[in-house]
């Protein structure tokens, strides 16, 4: 039977009618129409849907609609959009580091969280942190050399830090649609 | 040289829409009234139909079409991307559904429904009898005397593919010694991000069909879709969204017949989307490959006789596999110089899914057996494995025996060199000083883990000329803003191709890389024919197109500026959008102006240049890749430690691009000398490992240290210099990991992938 929940996505609300099995990756994809998040494997296996609930990144095929529910949710168009890109973002596209794009959004999400968390990893710790987003195009070495100088950027520019320090207000002011 | 944007590292044409996930792959759209595809596949690898009914499916509400074998056109079709050409060989063995299933996943019947549930349960509700056949999961089983046939072909061998030059029996017969092995490469997928085959069908009121699908070949796949649905090739309309990866998955038709009929059916819009498992069980592999190869060879290091039989299990159906025999003798052929060389290439149909293209297109099968057994000539010759090749590739000025044209340019000894010092080799193959270097990293001589290094060569083509057409069409447009379109048909999966093309377009032009816009998305109602992603072939034939184009428009333009400055058009230059006569610099004009006055003076026209052609040549390309690796002779585990890449590309165009696309290259090489392989049950059939937590690809964990260096040894006939690099960083990545582990702790593994079990029995066997 189809209920009516909300969902905070990107610091907005939405209503949805979704059944309980529905995944929230189907319901960001289908019902919100946010695209960016990708399906790769539907088992949790390859990383392309993840998504930030609480701030912490997920695989959103495995997660219930349902249990969503009161959750912050941020999808990769609450990261950057037309008003600019994250540093993260702007790292990637610097370096070379996205080829077919089927992976980045998740790997956006992912190493978001690890910054968010802990601003100035070591390689291992970045590589270890990806190890759930596959990606077959780029054999990761300029996504991690990417991930490591957004890090450099932030131990040397207070400013980026501040910035980031408030990466939730920065997801919800670039909301996607 | 001295380019502006031709050796740039600029950002990609397509890196901001995709890393803000804006990019609107063919999976992420929508149409109005839009219903969703389903194919119902077989269980069984081997079984005819006897009955099917879908009385109950068609009468579930919210379906709108179900297809049998039934319902298709009965026009037999192949589905590779070829175009009519004197190497391809296209044995037309499948309809868009078939009434005899031949694997585990052939699809027998198709439904379309308002969504996805209901399309399930039509699905359920097809009642289908089988009488099922054994299963043939090897060629051996396949090619038995009493083996039922799984197509008409006798003993199930769709082709044989003899080649003889010179007389092999006279180059044993010279030979101080001859070696005879026996190597065994297994299925591997391409296994891209987006699951292999997702296309939207749309029909419409004038009889044609327009299919969004995520593919590398838009013309090709327009062609053999429209012949399979028994429509003329302009009724058929492709549209090429961004590509999730391909790495030759996508090379020819996947499910947009399927797609294509269901919506021509339901009169209404369809999207067909395979999911990760259906992407294995139903979608092209690698071909598996049983190579027998026996060399004769001086005690100087001089060949005199090779030969290789080749068993190539192409599954199922035909598609590449008769054609893919060409390349696979070409491979071999072309390696290493001999006066006397015999191929016999047998292409056998198995019950496991058809065979494609991936990466590399039988080249990493067959540098895995050559430069595997190169290695043991070396070493029971005593010779240096470095001096072995360098004395017997192929070089510049000589003719490459895989295109029978002259090699235009060879950076291989450079590559050689460079790669060489920066693994450490000349230190890490000396055993004592190894056996410091090791101490140094805190292993002792009776530690279980060993480190060994090995390297491996290969040659890889720009295209597939002559044995395959390599047309490409390019428009450049000049608008009145002095900036410019490049209309093509921009078949791009990641590789970065429309970003190169960009940089040539610009480069010739003398406008700004910012100031020239490709056509991100394909359209075969837009842009002229292209063969497509193939052969490693964008940067070379799609660049000689785009640079002719360009160069066209050029002309137009710097005739005009040369009436409004008053001097002759051949001494004006144009850079950076703005046309200066050489010897007075301060002479100028901008193109913006010279366009405007083009479109809105006294004969208002656009300036326009467009090229439709096939390149002057085949270039090959050369790498020589370095590993190396620890053993571990208690668990068997072989860890790559590092991989050092030297590729001669011609000129790079974007070397962020080329970097990339050998370090995904070998990525894709670990796994498949480690850890990769789509296994079947033996009896059954039934795959074993259709997802990502058996079927092992490797995460940033994984991978190892990959440094990269570019040899520019820059083509004559290619744009700028530019050869290829698409497929090459694969090539040699399994051998030389092979040759690694045979330097740490001796033993030769003759069958991917190097699995811990192989390693430990291998061992045993050496200490016994
Ligand atoms: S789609 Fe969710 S992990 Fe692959
Ligand atoms: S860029 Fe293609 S999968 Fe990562």
């Amino acid at each position: 039977m189809k209920r009516e929940i909300v969902l905070k996505v990107n610091g907005e609300s939405y209503q949805v009618y979704v059944s309980p099995e529905k995944m929230l990756l189907d319901v960001i994809r289908e019902d919100l129409q946010l695209t960016g998040t990708k399906k790769g494997c539907e088992a949790g296996e390859c990383g392309a849907c993840t998504v930030l609930m609480d701030g912490r990144p997920v695989n959103s095929c495995m997660v219930l609609a349902f249990d969503a529910v009161g959750r912050e949710i941020v999808t990769i168009e609450g990261v950057g959009g037309l008003e600019g890109l994250h540093p993260i973002q702007e790292a990637l596209v610097e370096h070379g580091a996205v080829q077919c794009g089927y992976c980045t959004p998740g790997i956006v999400m992912t190493a978001k969280a690890l910054l968010d968390s802990d601003p100035n990893p070591t390689e291992e710790e970045v590589r270890k942190a990806l190890a759930g987003n596959l990606c077959r195009c780029t054999g990761y070495v300029k996504i991690v050399e990417a991930v490591m100088d957004v890090s450099k950027q932030i131990s040397e520019s207070p400013e980026l830090r501040e910035k980031l320090s408030q990466s939730q207000e920065f997801g919800a002011k670039t909301v996607g649609r | 040289m001295g380019y502006a944007v031709v050796g740039q590292r600029v950002p990609r044409v397509d890196a901001r829409e995709k890393v803000s996930g804006r990019a609107l792959f063919t999976g992420d759209m929508t149409l109005p009234h839009m219903l969703v595809g389903k194919v119902l596949r077989s269980p069984y690898a081997h079984a005819q139909i006897v009955r099917i009914d879908t009385t109950k499916a068609r009468s579930l509400p919210g379906v709108k079409a179900v297809l049998t074998f039934e319902d298709v056109p009965k026009i037999p079709w192949n589905s590779a991307g070829f175009p009519p050409s004197p190497g391809a060989i296209l044995m037309e063995d499948q309809y868009i559904l078939t009434d005899k299933v031949r694997y585990v996943g052939d699809g027998l019947a198709a439904v379309a429904a308002v969504d996805e549930e209901t399309a399930n349960r039509a699905l359920e509700l097809i009642e289908v009898e089988y009488e099922v056949l054994p299963a043939l999961m090897d060629m051996e089983a396949a090619m038995a005397e009493d083996a039922p046939l799984i197509h008409a072909a006798p003993q199930n061998v769709m082709a044989h593919m003899p080649i003889v030059i010179g007389d092999v029996d006279q180059g044993f017969a010279d030979a101080d010694i001859v070696f005879e092995d026996t190597y065994y490469v297994p299925k591997v997928y391409q296994v891209s991000m987006e699951p292999c085959g997702v296309a939207m069908a749309a029909p419409d009121m004038d009889g044609r069909v327009t299919i969004w699908t995520s593919t590398q070949m838009p013309h090709l796949v327009r062609g053999i879709t429209a012949h399979a649905l028994g429509l003329s090739t302009s009724q058929v309309r492709i549209i090429k969204p961004p590509v999730g990866g391909a790495f030759g998955s996508r090379l020819g038709v996947v499910n947009e017949p399927i797609a294509a009929l269901l919506a021509i059916k339901a009169g209404k819009p369809v999207m067909l989307k395979y999911s990760r498992e259906e992407s294995f069980l139903a979608t092209e592999s690698r071909h598996p490959i049983k190579m027998i190869l026996k060399t004769g060879i001086k005690k100087d290091g001089t060949f005199t006789a090779r030969q290789m039989t080749a068993y190539i299990d192409g599954g199922a159906y035909a598609t590449h596999t008769p054609s893919f025999a060409g390349p696979v003798a070409g491979w071999f052929l072309a390696m290493y110089k001999s006066p006397n060389i015999k191929v016999d290439n047998y292409s056998v149909y198995t019950n496991s899914t058809q065979c494609g293209a991936f990466r590399g297109y039988g080249n990493p099968q067959v540098v895995f057996a050559v430069e595997s057994q190169v290695d043991d000539i070396a070493a029971a010759l005593g010779l240096d494995p470095l001096e072995i090749r360098l004395k017997n590739h192929p070089c510049a000025g000589e003719v490459w025996m895989w295109s029978s044209w002259v090699i235009e340019s060879c950076g291989l000894d450079e590559g050689i060199k460079r790669a060489s010092e920066a693994i450490g080799w000349g230190e890490k193959r000396n055993k004592q000083e190894r056996l410091e270097y090791a101490q140094g990293n805190g292993i002792t001589a009776d530690s279980t883990k060993k480190r060994g290094v090995g390297m491996a060569y290969m040659m890889h083509v720009s295209g597939a000329r002559p044995m395959l057409h390599e047309t490409s069409a390019a428009v450049v447009k000049i608008n009145e803003d002095g900036k410019a379109n490049l209309i093509y048909s921009n078949s791009d999966c990641g590789q970065g191709a429309g970003t190169a093309l960009t940089q040539v377009a610009a480069e010739e032009l003398g406008l700004n890389y910012e100031d020239v816009f490709i056509t991100k998305t394909a359209d075969t109602d837009v842009a002229g024919f292209d063969i497509g992603s193939h052969a490693s072939r964008q940067a070379y034939s799609g660049g000689n197109a785009v640079k002719k184009a360009a160069a066209a428009a050029k002309e137009k333009l710097l005739a005009m500026a040369s009436e409004i400055l008053e001097v002759p058009a051949a001494d004006l230059e144009v850079a950076e959008g703005m046309i200066r006569v050489r010897q007075e610099p301060e002479r100028e004009i901008s193109v913006a102006e010279v366009s405007h006055k083009a479109h809105f003076g006294s004969h208002g026209h656009q300036i326009i240049g467009a090229v439709s052609e096939e390149p002057p040549g085949n270039p090959p390309v050369y790498a020589a890749q370095f590993v190396e690796v620890e053993v571990d002779t208690e668990t068997g585990v072989i860890e790559v430690l590092k991989v050092v890449a030297a590729h001669d590309v011609g000129t790079a165009i974007n070397p962020a691009v080329v970097e990339g696309q050998i370090e995904g290259a070998i990525q894709q090489g670990i796994g498949y000398a480690l850890t990769e392989e789509y296994r079947y049950h033996p009896g059954t059939g039934k795959p074993l490992n259709a997802n990502f937590t058996d079927y092992k690809i490797l995460t940033a964990v994984d991978m190892p240290e990959v440094e990269t260096i570019l040899v520019e040894a820059s083509s004559e006939s290619g744009p700028f210099g530019a050869k290829s690099v698409g497929e090459s960083g694969l090539v040699a990545t399994a051998a030389a990991i092979a040759n690694a582990v045979y330097d740490a702790v001796g033993i030769r593994i003759k069958e991917l992938p190097l699995t811990p079990e192989k390693v430990l029995a291998a061992l045993e066997q050496k200490g016994n």
